[in-house]
């Protein structure tokens, strides 16, 4: 087992401004076997320039490992203005002790992430397998596709202990999405596959969704005109509607939504 | 300035009938000299194939469908991403490349001309900034004047002398090179969300597409312009469509060439080469296509052809890319144009799992290998409808390996072998063949092998590939790789490229057609009808719609007609 | 007095260009055919007199040399510069601005970003069946605004292009055509529709998802009323639709700045290719500054991607929600700005201006205004249409060339980018 861990150096964040760091490239799969000063070494995009990674996170390294599946990243101080932390990830483990900035996760497809803070917009965007937990609240975008393409999510599981922000799951396919808390508006947008689960409530769920299965036990606000209700079902334990739509999208709807 | 001497180059340059000689090509002032002094800087181009560089009659590049094609799509666009160098701009995309990795990446494959065969008259000066915008290569564009309101009704009451005058006013107004026909009246129809067959009238102007291709011809015949017309024809992409495609070159077959050329040449056959009646029996018809082409000295091709992957398709043909959509469900954008033409665009996946994709890619092959005279045909993909001009090197390895088709084919859908030609064909092309389907042909059913394009002859442009591969060679693999990545191409003149990497990015020139037309009465009646259209009908002042000298900074001017 | 004809005016998405301009003693003297706002801003106001440069609290005057070498030092210095504004320049601006970002390495938006870049972000995920604005002209039987107000914000919008203009096929203009608008209040331009229909703030989507379920045939599921508008109101809207010869939709920032954003329009938009199932139909946004299109234009095929993008690594990275002006701001990941020919202090939100105020500022542009106040460089700059010309793209995206109709002292913005672009190439070694 080898861990590594990274404490962003306080000067980082000190000026007017926090242009955010990205830490892609930074993954289980690129640092096993490493030793402290071959990481110091990496360079990483801080703003319009690379830096080398030691020069902006104290890093340090116990014990060591064969393989990206015995391999620990912990994060350590402020990664609020960290970006693309275990962006593209296939192995290991990354633990943030903080909040975390965009794209946590993204097109990740194998190992765990775990936020003990919030998590920025597009966390686990095109997520193709693994474990995402967040145990404060996610922004917008989670497990969202990228602008323009057909498909987000197509696999793995995201796991939200708090709220959620807007387009939970847009585009998703695949995988499966729980929040706990509450979401914005437009969960499941477009969804053709997966499935999510919200605890909380939910703002116009399952628009122009086509597929996949959409759960909301809380309130919804602004249910859309254009579901077909077809009786109700228990889902987990909760009584709730069933609807099938979202047959704004016609003849190919196929998606189905529970809600109270 | 400064003398090249490409040195023991096995050299390719079939319209000085050139066929791989080992010799030396002299370069001066940008153009190919008899001879240069000991301070020629020399390239040695020993082991190398040396061709003139590459014209591509046919590629979507510039203007408002392409940027349209583009803004669609950010998802091709990260496909594509390199970054800034210290000679190069950002790039992006793969199917729809921004305008600088258009320029490089066809540099890098050995290209230094592209004809942009669709430019709306009314956004010409869209693709004129595009054009200029576009790095290393020499460029021009053909405006779209086969759906235009003045066109159906000169066509209608068959008066050839003002439609020669109008094409005249519009292709001086739009800085344009030639007559662009896509569907027409099909897309006029599509106004009103209507199509068209050859024989059909067009919605309230009475005139059928037949009519109006046999005045275009005509009138182009009548200008005496550098190329004929060029016709996308009706019905493209429709099962059984092969029938309407014979019949529209039967209807220019008595039409006299101004010029020692065609007089229509026919793009995109591929999209036109289909037999059957549903997607059910849709199979490959080139054979009858290639027949006909190999009978008659009228009509030359491009073949459009097919390479399997993702790609955006996009064309004037309105209601052809609206079907396209209805076929995949993915997102589509249609732009009218007012008084003129129209535009369709949606991505599109060519897959070697569907049966129909995989007849479409072989039929591209097919009219390459099945039409006995290279000089008829042009290489092309129709970027990116069939596949991105990124795809060549594929394409051609695959038209000169029957082994690498047959393992290419062994993957693909079975019903290539029941209802597709290719798998008959021992055919292979060989360097030669290759030179002419790129380089000579082109440029000579362009016209532009007057002005030296497409040759290396004394006085030509400089323009030159290089490829480190033996003439001797047949693995596919090593001639894609040659041919993706030239070890030199020279432009004017000047190395733009060298193993495989960009080093210099010279502006190209737009080329453009000066054409008068001489009877002053007709002239008249033309300008009083067309200031009828400005006036009532048209959204912008007559004033405002030339484009200026300005969005031409490096122009090639060739005279036409009465100004020739 | 010499009359200059077939002006294109300078003001909005409109680039109307028939106007007349009498010019006398290089000054504009009288305008005609232009809608009251462009005839105001053409004949000039209020100009800013001379480069500024910040020391204190104070803007002191100085040499144009001064102020852009002061500009290209902030930006050179900057790990993250943020490039803004844009639309009420020229195309030819556009080139050397994204060059300068690509140069600088920083992110690069229009102001799109805060009106039309929704719609942008809509058409990405579903297309755009659009068309130019003489097909309406021409054709339309149908004309739909929603959330648009054309009568106070598109002066000559209907008399040119749409409702009003007779056409082809319209002969008879207004007479041959239905207008249909639907906005959340009843606007100077409801007023004159054959039929308004009212609906509440923030319920347009699932008005639009209602219209679209009933085009597609499931008008059972539809409730009775959806955001305030009776079922049958909308049964009898799907039907003109679907029986019209040629229906246009045109929308405004009522759609795009609304609760929904791009999904407003990308459900517009998707009814609008769901009614190609019955007859013709096209949807257009209505953009407002006179070159917001044509900086998207330029943007796309330079960069690939149409507004907010990132060049930091010397290649563009495109995500709305990341890298748009007001994003970089609000997260303060900006360490300088430069401001062109826009004015975000007065239309962020004031955690995005505070933001701006902190950080070094340059601004070029004509006008004094609340962006300039805070700036720490403001470079004045000659007004495209006026004194300079240069392209731009109408809303339809027809390009037309601006004129230039009197002389000036002050330097375009395109000379100005280009000064600036010299300097910091010669800070960053690169000339
Ligand atoms: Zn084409």
């Amino acid at each position: 087992m080898q861990t590594i861990t990274l404490g962003i150096k306080e000067k980082v964040f000190e000026g007017v401004a926090r242009v955010p760091v990205e830490l892609d490239g930074v993954t289980p799969d690129a640092l096993c076997g490493k030793s402290a000063d071959e990481i110091k070494e990496l360079k990483v995009w801080w703003g319009n320039r690379q830096e080398k990674l030691g020069d902006l996170f104290d890093v340090g390294v116990e014990g060591s490992a064969e393989k990206p599946d015995d391999v620990k990243i912990v994060c350590k101080g402020d990664f609020a203005s960290v970006k693309r932390v275990g962006e593209g990830m296939k192995a290991g483990e990354i633990i943030v002790e903080s909040d975390v900035g965009m794209h946590c996760g993204a097109m990740m497809s194998g190992g765990r992430i775990l936020v003990k803070g919030n998590a920025g917009c597009w966390a686990g965007r095109e997520m193709r397998g693994g474990e995402l937990i967040i145990e404060g609240d996610a922004d917008d975008y989670l497990g969202a596709a990228y602008r323009g393409e057909m498909t987000g999510m197509t696999g793995g599981r995201i796991v939200v202990k708090g709220s959620a922000g807007d387009y939970v799951g847009y585009l998703c396919s695949g995988g499966e999405i729980v929040i706990e808390g509450a979401v914005g508006i437009l969960a499941g947008l477009g969804m053709k596959g997966g499935r999510i689960v919200i605890g909380g409530d939910a703002e116009a769920p399952g628009g122009e969704m086509t597929g996949g299965t959409l759960v909301v036990k809380g309130k919804v606000v602004d249910m859309l005109p254009s579901f077909r209700f077809e009786g109700e079902e228990e889902v987990e334990g909760v009584k709730l509607k069933k609807y099938a739509g979202d047959l704004a999208m016609g003849k190919k709807a196929k998606g189905v939504l529970y809600a109270p | 300035m400064a003398e090249l001497l490409i040195k023991n180059g096995i050299v390719f340059d079939p319209i000085n009938g050139v066929k791989g000689e080992k010799m030396d090509i002299c370069i001066k002032d940008g153009k190919v000299v008899e001879s240069v002094s000991s301070e020629a800087r020399v390239i040695d181009a020993s082991g190398c194939i040396v061709m003139p560089g590459g014209v591509d009659a046919h590629t979507h590049v510039a203007g408002g469908k392409v940027n349209a094609g583009r803004l669609l799509r950010p998802e091709d666009g990260r496909k594509g991403l390199e970054p800034r160098t210290g000679v190069c701009r950002a790039c992006s995309g793969y199917s729809v490349p921004n305008t600088f990795a258009t320029g490089y990446r066809y540099a890098k494959m050995g290209y230094t001309f592209l004809m942009e065969p669709a430019m709306p008259p009314l956004k010409a000066r869209h693709m004129h900034e595009e054009l200029m915008d576009t790095p290393i290569v020499d460029k021009a564009g053909m405006p779209l004047l086969d759906n235009n309101w003045m066109t159906l009704q000169y066509a209608k009451s068959g008066d050839v002398e003002k439609l020669a005058a109008y094409i005249a006013w519009m292709i001086n107004a739009t800085k344009g090179y030639g007559v662009k026909i896509v569907n027409p009246g099909g897309t006029e129809a599509w106004g009103w969300r209507k199509n068209c067959g050859l024989e059909d009238p067009v919605p309230y102007f009475d005139v059928t597409p037949a009519e109006i291709i046999k005045a275009l011809a005509e009138a182009n015949e009548r200008l005496s312009l550098p190329h004929s017309i060029h016709l996308h024809a009706n019905r493209l992409g429709q099962p059984g469509n092969y029938e309407t495609t014979l019949k529209t070159y039967d209807l220019v077959k008595g039409t006299k060439p101004s010029r020692k050329r065609q007089v229509m040449h026919a793009t995109h056959v591929q999209f036109h080469s289909y037999g059957g009646t549903n997607w059910g029996n849709f199979e490959s018809k080139a054979d009858e296509i290639a027949k006909y082409v190999d009978q008659h000295e009228h009509v030359t091709i491009d073949l459009g052809a097919v390479m399997l992957g993702d790609t955006t398709t996009m064309t004037a043909d309105g209601p052809m890319e609206y079907n396209l959509y209805l076929l995949t469900g993915r997102k589509w954008t249609n732009c009218d144009v007012e008084l003129e033409t129209g535009s369709g665009i949606t991505p599109f996946l060519y897959s070697g799992k569907v049966a129909v994709n995989t007849i479409q890619w072989a039929i591209g092959m097919e009219l390459a290998l099945l039409v006995k005279d290279p000089w008829k045909v042009v290489l092309t993909t129709d970027h990116p409808n069939g596949g991105p001009f990124i795809t060549y090197p594929i394409l051609i390895s695959l038209l000169m390996s029957r082994k690498r088709r047959e393992e290419v084919m062994k993957e693909v859908h079975s019903v290539i072998n029941e209802r597709a030609l290719l798998p008959t064909i021992e055919r292979e092309l060989d360097w030669y063949e290759v030179a002419v389907m790129t380089r000579g042909t082109p440029a000579k059913i362009l016209g532009l092998h007057e002005h030296g394009k497409g040759h290396l002859g004394v006085g030509a442009d400089a323009d030159v590939a290089i490829y480190e591969i033996s003439p001797e060679e047949t693995d596919a693999g090593k001639i894609q790789k040659a041919l993706l990545n030239a070890k030199y191409t020279i432009k004017g003149g000047e190395v733009v490229v060298k193993d495989g990497e960009v080093v210099a990015v010279p502006e190209g020139r737009t080329f453009y057609v000066d054409v008068r037309y001489e009877d002053e009465a007709v002239w008249k009646e033309m300008l009083s009808d067309l200031e009828k259209m400005f006036k009532e009908y048209y959204t912008v002042s007559l004033a405002n719609y030339p484009v200026q000298d300005d969005y031409v900074p490096k122009p090639y001017v060739i005279k036409a007609g009465a100004a020739e | 007095m010499p009359t200059v004809t077939d002006v294109v005016c300078p003001l909005c998405g409109c680039l109307c260009d028939d106007i007349r301009v009498e010019v006398e003693g290089n000054a504009v003297k009288k305008v005609r055919g232009a809608c009251a706002v462009g005839r105001a801003k053409i004949l000039g106001h209020g100009r800013l007199k001379s480069p500024l440069l910040r020391e204190g609290d104070e803007l002191k005057e100085c040499s144009y040399e001064e102020a852009i070498k002061r500009a290209a030092e902030i930006l050179a210095a900057a790990r993250r510069p943020l490039l803004y504004g844009w639309s009420c320049t020229v195309c030819e601006t556009h080139k050397v601005g994204i060059l300068l970002a690509e140069v600088l390495g920083g992110v690069i938006d229009n102001t799109a970003s805060v009106c039309h870049g929704p719609t942008v972000q809509a058409v990405q995920g579903v297309g755009l069946p659009t068309c130019t604005l003489g097909e309406v002209k021409n054709r339309a039987d149908l004309v739909i605004f929603w959330g648009a107000n054309p009568v106070e914000a598109h002066g000559n919008h209907m008399r040119r292009y749409s409702y009003l203009t007779k056409g082809w096929f319209r002969p008879e203009g207004k007479k041959d055509r239905k207008l249909v608008v639907v906005d959340v209040r009843e606007s100077r331009t409801a007023r004159m529709a054959d039929i308004f229909i009212r609906v509440e703030p923030n319920k347009d989507y699932l008005v639009l998802a209602a219209l679209r379920a009933i085009v597609n045939g499931f008008a059972d599921v539809v409730p009775e009323s959806v955001g305030g508008v009776p079922k049958e109101r909308l049964v009898e809207l799907a039907e003109m639709m679907k029986t019209a010869q040629f229906g246009i939709i045109f929308f405004g920032m009522g759609l795009t700045q609304s609760r929904y954003k791009h999904n407003n329009i990308e459900q517009a938009i998707s009814l609008v290719r769901d009614l190609y199932a019955f007859t013709k139909f096209a949807i257009m946004p209505m953009r407002g500054h006179y070159n917001v299109t044509g900086f998207n234009q330029v943007c796309t095929w330079q960069t690939g991607f149409p507004f907010a993008v990132d060049l930091a690594r010397g290649y563009a990275w495109y995500n709305p929600g990341e890298t748009a002006a007001n994003d970089v701001l609000s997260r303060k990941e900006c360490d300088a700005a430069l401001i062109v020919a826009s004015d975000p202090a007065a239309h962020f939100p004031a955690e995005c201006v505070k933001h701006l105020a902190k950080i070094p500022l340059v601004v070029i542009d004509p006008y004094p205004s609340p962006t300039t106040e805070i700036a720490d460089v403001v470079i004045p700059s000659a007004v495209c249409g006026v004194e300079a010309e240069g392209t731009a793209y109408r809303m339809d995206k027809v390009p037309l060339r601006l004129r230039k109709l009197v002389e000036t002292e002050f330097l375009t913005d395109e000379e100005i980018l280009e000064r600036l672009l010299d300097e910091v190439l010669k800070i960053k070694g690169l000339q």
